[in-house]
């Protein structure tokens, strides 16, 4: 568990500073000239933010949010399951895209979900609010 | 990023033009410039409403972070409803708002629209002044409904009695749309439409 608490923070920092995922970045010193925008944040679907206004609680909620994500399984789409497209994007999965899926079972490209979680935390598909199935889910796996 | 919105709309393009709803002419959509980012919605007046018989023009802007935020939708037909301004046309859905999830798509929203024509929901209005009425004078809320309809949507239904309030304002020098509005503001009571456009 200590692990795991640990795993989400070090990610929190690396989206915060910029949503590229590379670790350390910060530590490479101001971002080069051609990145003008801050990155942006959406508190709710309709609000539109640069990651340095946000307020606190607003950042612990992004925080909590990454980190809740960051629990859902994700894999390799090989053509085993139902979902033939990414409804998101609407184009269909290529063998090898990476993917996430959802407690409901719906599956996306993984970049194309991530993007939408931040947003709202249901599922496109079907309206199922992640935050519940994913407690239970991950419950589940934990005592198997 | 706006390379998933471009190619999404492309998609949900054809798929409204081959939906089975277009075919009944139902909904239609139609490109306004060559980058797909803004469209053109038509949908039909739903049948058994004020609205049966007209034909609504929507104004479609497609953000940037298309799919992940909804459209921007704008009626551009004027319309009498308790979820749409009877001045500039915004709309209060919440699909087009917090509800909006990424597997929604044109098609979808312009059934949605439709839907909305069809069932009004008027404790969470658009226009205070349009609801009011919806809610307290349902008999003047539905022949203003149809008045516009037939004015602006060219819905074949004709309330001659609507027509003659308006021209008798109009004889006295107020404008048209003027007229129209305050009638329609004051369930068709003439006396008050006049007071309200002295004032």
């Amino acid at each position: 568990m200590g692990n795991c608490l640990r795993s989400v923070t070090s990610d929190d920092i690396s989206l915060l500073n910029g949503g590229d995922r590379s670790p350390g970045a910060e530590s490479l010193g101001p971002p080069p000239p051609y990145q003008e925008e801050a990155p942006v944040y959406y508190p709710s679907p309709n609000q539109r933010r640069p990651a340095n206004q946000l307020t606190e609680e607003e950042q612990v909620r992004i925080a909590q949010r990454i980190g809740l994500i960051q629990h859902l399984p994700t894999s390799i789409y090989d053509g085993s399951k139902k979902n033939r497209e990414c409804v998101i994007c609407m184009s269909e999965f290529v063998y090898g895209d990476p993917i996430r899926i959802l407690p409901c079972m719906h599956i996306y490209h993984l970049d194309c979900i991530d993007d939408w979680l931040m947003r709202s935390f249901t599922c496109p598909s079907c309206m199922e609010p992640v935050d519940a199935a994913l407690l239970t889910s991950y419950d589940s796996t934990n005592t198997t | 990023m706006s390379n998933i919105a471009a190619a999404r709309i492309q998609r949900e393009f054809k798929e409204v033009v081959k939906c089975d709803e277009a075919a009944k002419c139902a909904i239609k959509v139609e490109m306004v410039d060559s980058d797909c980012m803004e469209l053109r919605g038509e949908i039909a007046g739903p049948p058994d409403t004020p609205y049966e018989g007209g034909n609504f023009i929507l104004e479609i802007k497609i953000p940037e972070t298309y799919p992940f935020n909804p459209p921007k939708v704008r009626f551009v037909t004027k319309i009498w409803h308790p979820n749409i301004s009877s001045k500039t046309g915004a709309i209060c859905l919440d699909i087009l708002k917090d509800q909006w999830a990424a597997a929604m798509t044109l098609r979808t929203v312009l059934l949605s629209l439709q839907a909305l024509l069809a069932a009004a929901e008027p404790d969470d209005p658009q226009d205070a002044v349009v609801a009011k009425q919806y809610k307290e004078d349902p008999q003047a809320f539905e022949d203003t409904a149809r008045h516009w309809a037939q004015v602006y949507a060219q819905a074949p239904c004709n309330n001659p009695g609507c027509s003659a309030k308006v021209n008798q304002l109009v004889d006295m020098g107020f404008t048209e749309t003027a007229s129209r509005e305050a009638l329609s503001m004051h369930s068709w009571d003439v006396e008050k439409a006049v007071e309200y456009l002295m004032s």
